[in-house]
């Protein structure tokens, strides 16, 4: 008797305790148990005010605390709400985002992150850079860990009709590109035509392997085409001779060139016009155009600054000047930034902070050696490709 | 009836002391042992020949890759921050020291409380300087070793070579007498602090031109900092000497114990991490939740110890599982919500609710496992609470540990979680009962059959498709989760091994005893397993320690990918990867040699092989 008296005690403790753990349930903070590190991804204590009580636990807890696309709400939103801006970089890609000896990331990728944060939250520095993988970016954008991708991704028909994604505006036109020495007989206007025979080396499963191999089946020369796991290894064994050509982005290329050169040897990159074309920009989630919009014209907003020669020094200047179209940038009369859903000095937010395309480009890819002049990421009216629509 | 005699016997030797009768080696002159060992007989001498040049070609070839002209040492130096904690913000470094000073003090506390005083005799110390002395030497006449380097490996060479023989010559039997353990913790702090002091780390410019502060004490300075690390390292040794007759010696022992499990955890998420907890929320909701479960779950499995309990006890049991699960299909179809911590709380307590009858008995040991179970309320709890606030720290990249940190951090718990969920699978895997059995065989086959890789990848990839909306599993959790139990598949089939080595007799025995199955299982069967296990299960925890540098594939800064990407794409440091990859391999080294190092003692400790 007693038994089964205590056996409908225990059954009843049991049960009070689930029934009391639903009623109080509902909170932000306690989605993610395991979260250890993405404290911003819950938007916990920012947001959670509405702690443990029972009062909203009529709907899931664990669909509060992110505005996802299903909901109809905007990227834009959840940054604001957030306030960080989690930006999706290589941090292992020279001139583009690397990490420095403090930790910090810098590069032209990184810094079009902070110019997007300056935009939208007014800080540049309030950006949690996510370091992705090759092959775990595309996922990490469809699946929203990230609300931008800046991570030197080429534009491609595939990659914009197939995954969850869009592509933003291009921030540098890459192309590959080969390189060997000077003593072989190459020069900056050798053709592709000339290495045959050589030995080329390349990265392996990238597609510049493939380019270089369809590239030499099409001209009807023999090559030898050597893999290496990653660039290192393969400049290398240019160094060591056991490699004639190395062929990657023309990026790459010059800063290898400008660092790795040993004295005495002449390396060239040629051919002049690249074999293939590699416009890297930005990345975010597919049908969202409020955020597309904002990344889009935070891009085109740095190349108008541009454009009119205005940079981090002369931005108070232009904010007062007599440019229409600048002063519209800027802030200082229409309402061409609180129509997007930004702050009306948005841009001067970036601008002051960040620069203008041209003083971006100086800071991280100046260093390795690449310029705009005559390439094409000189402005439209020097004869290059960058360009941006009207602001008004 | 033979195999019992054996074992009888067996144990008799091994109970009974016996005095150490064997006669002393004699101490061969080195001539003569070359004499005997490499040059016996002419086929002798010519190997001998062989294997030399062998050792030298490696050696020179080894100098000419450190010693290579292209390579610029600056990059490791100047990156000594990113290698070893990656972007953890500066300003806060005082967070660092802080664990590591009381890591440092933990082991010397262990190492007083529990007598471990490792000693060296002075000629095996002798032998060991005149070796690193000749060593060097080779290396200085080498001439792949470049001019200024040169000078300095022939005078430490000869420094050391002297010491050496010295000590050697001038020692009457150095085989009898030892260096003791405060000696040479003494001689090592002293050596960190002079290292600190007058080997130039830390001062090297940062790409972007600012200069690592030297002076200060939050600073990520090196000299001062190490000099209290050191000070805490060998100050708490003889403080805790001191004061070990004053104090009783178990509580401290069980209390270090407590600390080397969960005190890293601790370090991590409440120390490194510096949450900013919302007070307010603690005492009304976290607090009276931690006491809740701790209060009715300890009541239940109480009731649920007490011996003769029956079915009754099971069916509780399985309806206590009933619920934990639905609680997590419920949060799946968002049917109702929960505090996240109340769902893991409801498994656990169904978990423990399961194997209560295997810990029914006399009233101190069911108060033991209410115990136990309190314990581990109150630390999940406030492991949760500390997880899911918002830290303070202003870090880039998510993971916000990276580097050595990261690669340790993981191998520590990886191990320590690993080990025990191992050994249950082992059990489970030799266990009559053919559930058990068929589940855990099935378990380790798949784990064995795919890669770490593929496991990792998983769990950072996939694994976050499956959760209910809103649920998230940051990077950290997603390898430590994917790797321990890629671990735990490897440990239980170490222990498998072990357990195989048991003779069937220690198992009759156990049963002629009247000993229950745990009783049997924890008392008589595991210890003589693990013992067996121990230099399987080094060689698993070292492969662990290294293969942490394949969380790369999942975004993670670990030490060896800061050493080849990192360092070598910034612009200063171009390609320069060769010599992160060997400074890399340095520290692997030292750590994975001091593990086995670690396990050779503890298996002369334990006796193993020898019986």
């Amino acid at each position: 008797m007693t038994a089964t008296l205590k056996r409908r005690l225990a059954l009843l403790a049991v049960l009070s305790l689930f029934a009391a753990a639903c009623s109080s349930g509902d909170d932000a903070t306690d989605n993610a148990d395991t979260d250890s590190t993405e404290a911003s991804d819950d938007g916990d204590s920012g947001d959670s005010g509405d702690d443990g009580d029972s009062g909203d636990s009529g709907d899931s807890d664990d669909s509060g605390d992110t505005v996802d696309l299903a909901q109809g709400g905007s990227v834009l939103e959840t940054v604001k709400a957030r306030g960080t801006l989690n930006c999706g970089v290589s941090g292992a890609a020279v001139a583009f985002s690397f990490t420095q000896a403090d930790g910090s990331v810098t590069g032209i990728d990184a810094d079009y992150c902070r110019a997007v944060a300056a935009a939208v939250l007014g800080d540049a520095n309030a950006v949690n850079f996510v370091a992705l993988t090759a092959a775990e970016r595309f996922t990490a954008v469809a699946a929203g860990d990230v609300d931008l991708l800046m991570r030197n991704s080429t534009w491609t028909q595939s990659r914009d009709t197939d995954v969850g994604m869009d592509f933003g505006p291009t921030t540098y036109y890459d192309g590959q590109q080969l390189m060997g020495r000077a003593s072989d007989g190459f020069s900056g206007s050798s053709a592709v035509s000339e290495i045959d025979g050589a030995v080329v080396c390349t990265n392996a499963g990238t597609t510049t392997e493939t380019n270089i191999a369809e590239l030499a089946g099409t001209l009807g020369i023999n090559i030898t085409l050597n893999t290496f796991e990653d660039f290192n290894i393969v400049t290398e064994n240019f160094i060591a001779g056991s490699c004639d050509i190395i062929t990657t982005d023309g990026s790459a290329l010059v800063g290898r060139k400008a660092e790795q050169q040993p004295e005495g040897e002449e390396w060239v990159i040629f051919p002049a016009t690249p074999i293939s074309k590699e416009p890297l920009g930005p990345v975010y989630g597919q049908n969202d155009s409020i955020w597309a919009d904002v990344v889009n014209w935070t891009v085109y907003a740095t190349i108008i600054a541009d454009e009119y020669g205005v940079g981090k020094a002369d931005v108070d200047a232009a904010l007062a000047g007599d440019a229409p179209e600048m002063v519209r940038l800027l802030g200082g009369e229409g309402e061409l930034q609180t129509a997007m859903g930004l702050p009306a000095d948005a841009f001067y937010q970036v601008i002051s902070q960040m620069g203008n395309y041209s003083e971006m480009f100086e800071a991280n890819l100046g260093p390795v050696g690449l310029v705009r002049e005559g390439s094409a990421n000189a402005g439209w009216q020097d004869g290059g490709l960058i360009y941006a629509p009207p602001a008004r | 009836m033979a195999a019992i005699q054996d074992d009888l016997s067996m144990n008799l030797e091994a109970g009974g002391v016996a005095p150490d009768v064997r006669p002393d080696t004699p101490v061969k002159d080195p001539v003569q042992w070359m004499k005997e060992n490499l040059f016996s007989s002419v086929g002798n001498a010519l190997l001998t020949g062989v294997f030399v040049a062998v050792l030298g070609g490696l050696l020179w070839w080894f100098v000419g890759l450190v010693f290579k002209d292209s390579n610029d040492w600056d990059a490791v130096a100047t990156n000594i921050r990113l290698l070893f904690s990656f972007n953890y913000p500066a300003e806060q470094y005082i967070r660092v020291w802080f664990s590591l000073g009381m890591l440092l003090g933990a082991v010397s506390l262990t190492a007083a409380f529990f007598d471990i005083n490792p000693s060296m005799s002075v000629r095996k110390l002798g032998i060991n300087a005149s070796g690193l002395g000749a060593t060097s030497l080779i290396v200085g006449v080498l001439p792949a070793t470049p001019s200024g380097a040169r000078i300095v490996f022939l005078i430490i060479g000869a420094l050391f070579l002297a010491a050496g023989v010295g000590t050697l010559q001038a020692v009457d039997e150095p085989h009898k007498k030892f260096v003791s353990f405060p000696t040479m913790l003494l001689t090592f702090g002293l050596s960190v602090v002079a290292f600190a002091w007058l080997v130039p780390i830390g001062r090297n410019e940062f790409a972007n031109g600012a200069v690592i502060d030297e002076g200060g004490f939050a600073n990520p300075s090196t000299k001062i900092p190490w000099t209290i690390m050191m000070a805490i390292l060998v100050g708490v040794y003889f403080l805790a000497r001191a004061v070990k007759p004053m104090l009783p010696v178990k509580p401290v022992q069980t209390f270090l114990i407590t600390f080397w499990v969960a005190g890293p955890a601790f370090l991590i998420f409440l120390v490194l991490r510096d949450p900013t907890f919302d007070y307010d929320r603690v005492l009304k909701v976290d607090i009276p939740w931690a006491i809740g479960f701790a209060v009715v779950g300890g009541a239940i499995l109480y009731w649920l110890t007490k011996p003769m309990l029956g079915e009754i006890g099971r069916l509780v049991a399985v309806a206590l599982l009933g619920v934990a699960v639905l609680n997590w299909v419920a949060a799946f179809f968002g049917w109702w919500s929960m505090l996240q911590k109340t769902r893991v709380s409801f498994l656990v307590l169904a978990l423990f609710a399961l194997a209560a009858p295997t810990f029914a008995g006399e009233k101190s040991a069911r108060v033991r496992y209410v115990g136990a179970w309190v314990a581990v309320v109150a630390l999940g709890h406030w492991l949760i609470t500390g997880i899911n606030t918002t830290s303070t720290l202003d870090i880039a990249a998510p993971p916000f540990l990276g580097g050595f940190t990261i690669s340790l951090v993981i191998f520590y718990y990886v191990m320590l979680v690993s080990f025990p969920l191992g050994a249950i699978m082992a059990l489970a895997r030799t266990s009559t009962l053919p559930i058990f059995r068929v589940m855990a065989t099935v378990y380790i086959e798949f784990i064995r059959g795919i890669p770490l890789i593929t496991v990792l990848f998983f769990f950072s990839s996939m694994v976050s498709l499956f959760l209910p909306n809103g649920m998230d599993l940051s990077e950290l959790a997603a390898i430590f989760i994917g790797y321990t139990l890629f671990s735990a598949a490897y440990v239980a089939e170490n222990i498998r091994g072990g357990l195989q080595s048991v003779r069937r007799g220690q198992f009759e025995a156990s049963d002629a005893l009247g000993l229950t199955t745990s009783q049997r299982t924890i008392f008589v069967v595991l210890p003589q397993a693990l013992r067996v296990s121990i230099p399987n299960l080094v060689g698993q925890a070292i492969a662990t320690f290294k293969e942490t540098s394949l969380i790369f594939i999942v975004g993670a800064f670990d030490f060896l990918r800061v050493a080849n990407v990192s360092i070598a794409s910034q612009p200063d440091y171009l390609g320069q990867n060769l010599v992160g990859l060997l400074f890399v391999s340095a520290v692997y080294w030292v750590f994975a040699y001091s593990m086995s190092r670690a396990s050779r003692s503890l298996e002369t400790k334990l006796g193993v092989g020898s019986r």
